[in-house]
Parts: C-alpha cells; structure tokens; sequence
C-alpha cells in the first residue's frame, strides 16, 4: 500500500488526489534536541501537524552525529515514509542524504541549515530557512548606526563573540561583521579580538571576563547569537561597567535576550522565524510527498529587533 | 589502616623515600607556566599577564585576572573534588556532566519567579503556585536528584559488579536524556533572586574552596578517606580488613553525585538559566584536573590539593590564550598535550618510585 501511494505521489496530481485520502507520514531528523532555537523550529512544526488531519509526523533526534542522521533517514526510508525533513548537524555532509533519499524515491526537505548541495537538488528535494547572510549584517549594521548616533563616528573599538567554528551560522555572521566592518560607513570600528564562546552563555561569561581583565577600552561586542550576548552583558554588569555605554548584539531574539532588551541592557538582536521555518519545511514536504512542485529555496526573512519594535516580538520564538 | 594510606599500586608507602610531594612539582608546573605567558605577554602584548601594569588596581596585581583566572574552574573544580575521589578509589564517573545537565534543569524548574517585569514567567515550567518558591525547595530537590543519579552509579559498580566505565557511561547517556525531556528541550530561565545569589559574582569561587577544604580534610583525617585510598590501593586487601567495599563504593559515587548536583545549582544561578546542553564535556574536564594534579588512574594515589592545583593550570591557560589573543583551537591543542604528558609524567614516577624500593 505505501508503495503504491509513493509511486503515486511522484507519478501524477491525479493520483495525488486518492492518496490525500490516506494519513501523510512524515519522518523529521533534527540535529539536535538541546538546543533552543531548533527546539522552537522543531515544536512549531509538531504542533502545526498535529493540528493538520492526516499528517502523521515522527521526530528523531541526531544528538549532532552525522552517522546517527543519515541511518536515521535510511530507517523512515524503509518504513516508508511519504516525506522526510532533516536539519542536517554537518552541512557539508549533505550529500549521502540527498542520495539515501532518492534511491527511496521519497521526497526531502532541509531545513534552517543550508546544505552543500543546495544548487543541486534534485527535482523532489527542497531547502527551507533563513538567509543568513542577513542576520550577521543586520546586526552589525544596526550596531555601526547607534554607535555613530552616540557620536563615536570618528573611532570604535569592538569585542567579536563567535559561535563553534565548525557551524556554518557561525562562519556567515562573523563574514558579515567583517564585511559590513570593512564598509566606508563603518570602518571606524575596530575590532580589538575575536573569540568563540561556542554559542553558550557560560563560556561568553568567562571569554568577556577575561576580556576585561585586560582593562581595553572598547564601545561594543557583537556576537553571533543572543546566548553569548547575554552572557558578555552578565559579565559586565559583574564589573560594574554601566550597560548604556556599551553596545550589544545577538541574534535570535529568544525570550531571555528580549528581557535584556527590555531592560536596556541588549541593543540590537535579530529574528530567526523558527516556527516559520518548521512550518514552511513541513509544508514544503506535504507538497512534495503529494507530487506537488514547490520552489526549491525557500527564504523565511530575518526581522531586525530594537528596543522600537520589541514589543511585537514577545510572544515569539 | 593509615599506613595503607597514600600507597602507590598496592605497595606500602614510605614517606622517607619520596624527595617531593608531587604537589609541588604540579605547583612548579603551575609557575612555570605563569612565567611563560608573563614573558609572552611582554614580548607580544607589551602587557603584564597576573601583574598590574597599567595601574589600574589597587595592589601590584591585576585582580581582574586572577578573579576570572580561579571563577572560570570553580564549577568543573566542583566536579573534579568528586572526579578525584572516584579515581583515587580506582573508579571513574563519566556521568557527572550529564547529571549537572538534568540537575540544572530539575533545579531551575524549582526556583523561578512567578512575574517578570509585569509578565507571567514566559519560561515558566509549573503554574504560579510552584514559582517564587524559597530557595531551598530547588537546592534540595537538585541535591536530591544527583544523589539519586550518584547512588545508581554506585549501585551498578558495587552491587552490579558492571565496569565503572559501563555503569558511568550508561548514566551519562541516561541523565543526559532526562535533561532533554524534562522540559522538552526549551531552556529554563527567569530565577529567584535568592537563587540568583548562589552563584553571583565570586562565590563560586567561595563554594569551591570550602568544598576543596571540607573533602581535603575528610580525605586525609577520617575513615572515610582511610578507606577510600585503600580500596583504591589494593581492593582484596581492603576487603580481606574488614571494610565494607560495597558500601563504600555507594558512598562515594553518591558524594561524586551530590557534588555535580551542587556544581549544576551553582552553574545555572551564576548563568541565571538552564539548559540541556549544559555541561557537556565537564565530566573530562573534571578528570583531567585530577590526573594533571597528580591522581593516579591506577587508584590509592591523589589529593584534593593536588587537583585544586591541576584547575588552576587549566584557569591559566584559558586566561593566558585569551590574553594572548590566540585562538581557542591552539587552547584546546595544548590542553591535550598537558593532560598526555602529566599521565606520562605520573607513570614515570611511579616506575621510579617503584624502582627504589
């Protein structure tokens, strides 16, 4: 029976219609499951099958091991499920899985990390996320603005939080700091150093610390999401330095950093529409998995957050 | 009973053999390095590295340094205090990162305020009637759930007879995966003042050293510490002398619990969160401060001053690779060269410990 409804999902439309009739299984493989941003992304996307009748949706998780995900794959390929979402842990490592999937003829869909293969998918396989080179540039941008309202335009100094230097997130902002750095408008900030705080709020804690022992003077730390943000701030405020003089960025927008912003401490994040991202992915592979065309990049945008707007984004993420 | 204290692989130990206590080679070691990023520091950043050199402090030294030097190991230091009473029974506990995770995670449940700024919680984990709970509800609900975790491993070891290496990794993998499903994966934010205050500013670093002192002593002066060393120097022996091994295994392993249990408290009050992922890898981090501190992984050898001493070598080398601006990959090369040669370094000695009998 499965067999007959894969066959139709790719043959025809005509066929399609009969098998909308049948409960859609779709396999999920997340990178990991402790981690907050995907765990947004991940629940949005349960929650909007579950609200759907005749979607069935399983989600494992990859605990970060690009073996663990491609076997993973290969199990809801043999059970035979109707689509499979994957949120690859190594996007390099794409490729086996694009493969897995098409010697099943079922259907894939990566979600909020870009494969390597992306320019090359084939007809029933699509990507779904969020531009990142948007999120490191609007930051920075944000950031090179208010320190030239604050009248520093004639020289800065600034601290670089990145993520785990494997991460392709992590790679793409710091890019795009440099990049929106090397521009006529905002190359009078220097960068004193740039570290990794591997994405946690505790090793930023410790990084910023340290940084501050060594008595620089500087005007702004940029880092590449909200948790190492949010430690840095902590870690100032513990030296008592007056967080209105100091510029901070992240990107996210989590609960915790829209707290620091509100209470003036966090000046710049930017939102990554996680739910939307799990709900454009599942949406994607129904289509698929129905034989339906779908584009094959879909861009979810990033949405600058400043202390103007951060009320509209409380109940988010 | 006290002579088999301190015995090196199940021999009788003479202090009149050995030239030096091992801690103050790991003392020299510790110097050694300090002196190595104070003359790089001069040579390459025209700044002092521990010493205050553009008067900005009161005293000769620069305090921001030496604070975060000792802040940054407080909490795997609280670890390694279990990590090298374990080891020094001839144990190992793979577990204890994985028990600061869901700890953190039961604990912080526990401690959150019911409003923040005018909101409800938006992290809350129960209903208002379970928020803005007394602190001691969270420290003894976290406190509880490492024993729990350490008693399990103590009970697999001792009772079981399954490899500590087993028992432990079973429990990592385990804890880890009750983290994850406690909430559902979503972090765990917004405390209590009171719980705020455990791990404000220093005290971590206050936490550790009443720790490292408490089970110094514990160590050297008590039964308890009398038998922990001889299970490790010689575990027929220290049967065939009436101790209770079994229990005594349990014990341990459930001190090495409650002391990831309190490292985890301290860790999401000084984070002001929690989350799942916390405290990946300490559990290593934890062991190699042991072993560079001079505990023996063939068991009956160590000492809390000696791994106090082996997380101060790893503060240093954080700081000093962040002072000299290099990269994190050049920190965590080094720090597996250190962890290598102070195991060759143990081995060495205890052939020629051996050797002058």
């Amino acid at each position: 029976m499965k067999k007959t409804i894969l066959a139709a999902s790719l043959a025809s439309a005509l066929f399609a219609q009969t098998q909308a009739a049948n409960a859609e299984t779709i396999g999920v493989s997340m990178a990991l499951f402790d981690d907050n941003f995907l765990t947004v992304l991940r629940n949005g996307m349960i929650e909007q099958a579950e609200a759907m009748p005749g979607v069935d949706i399983q989600v494992e998780d990859a605990q970060n091991d690009v073996a663990r995900q491609l076997d993973q794959i290969k199990n809801f390929a043999a059970s035979g499920v109707d689509a499979i979402i994957v949120n690859p842990v190594d996007t390099s490592a794409t490729e086996a899985m694009t493969k897995a999937a098409q010697e099943a003829g079922i259907p894939l869909v990566y979600v909020n990390r870009q494969p390597i293969n992306v320019d090359s998918l084939p007809d029933n396989q699509a990507f779904v996320a969020s531009n990142e080179i948007e999120s490191g540039t609007l930051e920075t941008f944000e950031i090179c603005k208010n320190l030239r309202a604050a009248g520093k335009g004639d020289g800065a100094r600034a601290y670089v939080m990145m993520g785990e230097l494997s991460n392709q997130a992590a790679v793409q902002r710091t890019k795009d700091i440099e990049d929106i750095l090397a521009t006529d408008m905002c190359n009078f900030i220097e960068v004193i150093d740039k570290q990794t705080a591997m994405w946690s709020r505790d090793r930023a804690q410790d990084l910023m610390t340290n940084w501050l022992s060594s008595g620089e003077p500087f005007d702004a730390v940029i880092a590449n999401n909200d948790e190492m943000a949010i430690g840095a701030i902590q870690a100032m405020k513990a030296a008592g330095i007056d967080m209105a003089s100091v510029e901070v960025g992240g990107v996210d927008a989590t609960q915790d950093a829209l707290m620091a912003m509100a209470n003036g401490e966090l000046d710049v994040t930017v939102f990554q529409n996680a739910a939307g991202q799990g709900a454009g992915a599942l949406g994607a592979a129904l289509k698929l998995a129905k034989g339906e065309d779908v584009a094959q990049k879909v861009y979810i945008p990033f949405e600058l957050v400043t202390p103007a707007n951060l009320s509209s984004y409380f109940s988010k993420n | 009973m006290a002579e088999m204290a301190h015995g090196t692989g199940g021999q009788k130990h003479d202090p009149n053999k050995r030239h030096l206590p091992n801690e103050l080679n790991i003392l020299a070691a510790l110097i050694l390095m300090v002196a190595v990023f104070e003359l790089l520091g001069a040579l390459l950043m025209g700044q002092s590295f521990l010493f205050d050199s553009s008067d900005r402090f009161d005293s000769i030294f620069n305090e921001a340094r030496l604070k975060i030097i000792i802040l940054q190991v407080s909490i795997t230091g609280i670890i390694a205090i279990g990590a090298t009473q374990i080891i020094i029974m001839g144990g190992i506990d793979l577990s204890p990162g994985s028990v600061v995770g869901v700890t953190a995670m039961v604990a912080m449940s526990f401690a959150q305020v019911a409003e923040v700024n005018g909101f409800p919680n938006p992290k809350g984990v129960f209903g208002p009637e379970l928020q803005d709970l007394s602190v001691f509800v969270p420290i003894a609900i976290g406190l509880i759930v490492g024993a729990i975790a350490g008693f399990l491993n103590g009970f697999f070891v001792a009772v079981a007879k399954i490899p500590p290496f087993i028992a432990t990794l079973g429990m990592m993998v385990a804890a880890r995966g009750a983290a994850k499903w406690w909430s559902k994966g979503q972090p765990i934010s917004f405390p209590t003042d009171e719980y705020a205050w455990i791990g404000d500013g220093m005290n971590p670093v206050i936490w550790f050293a009443c720790l490292a002192v408490l089970f110094h002593c514990i160590l050297k002066y008590t039964l308890y510490g009398n038998y922990t060393y001889a299970i490790g120097s010689n575990e027929d022996a220290a049967r065939m002398s009436g101790i209770n091994v079994g229990r005594h295994k349990i014990l341990v392993y459930t001190i090495g619990g409650l002391l990831a249990a309190f490292a985890a408290i301290i860790l999401s009050s000084k984070n002001l969160t929690a989350q799942a992922g916390m405290g990946v890898m300490y559990e290593l981090d934890a062991i190699a401060m042991a072993v560079i501190g001079g505990v023996s992984l063939a068991g009956g050898r160590g000492s809390i001053v000696g791994t106090v001493l082996g997380a101060l070598i790893f503060g240093v080398i954080i700081s000093g690779f962040t002072f000299l601006r290099l990269d994190a990959y050049y920190q965590e090369i080094v720090k597996g060269g250190i962890i290598i040669g102070a195991v060759v370094l143990d081995q060495w000695r205890q052939r020629r410990a051996a050797s002058r009998r």
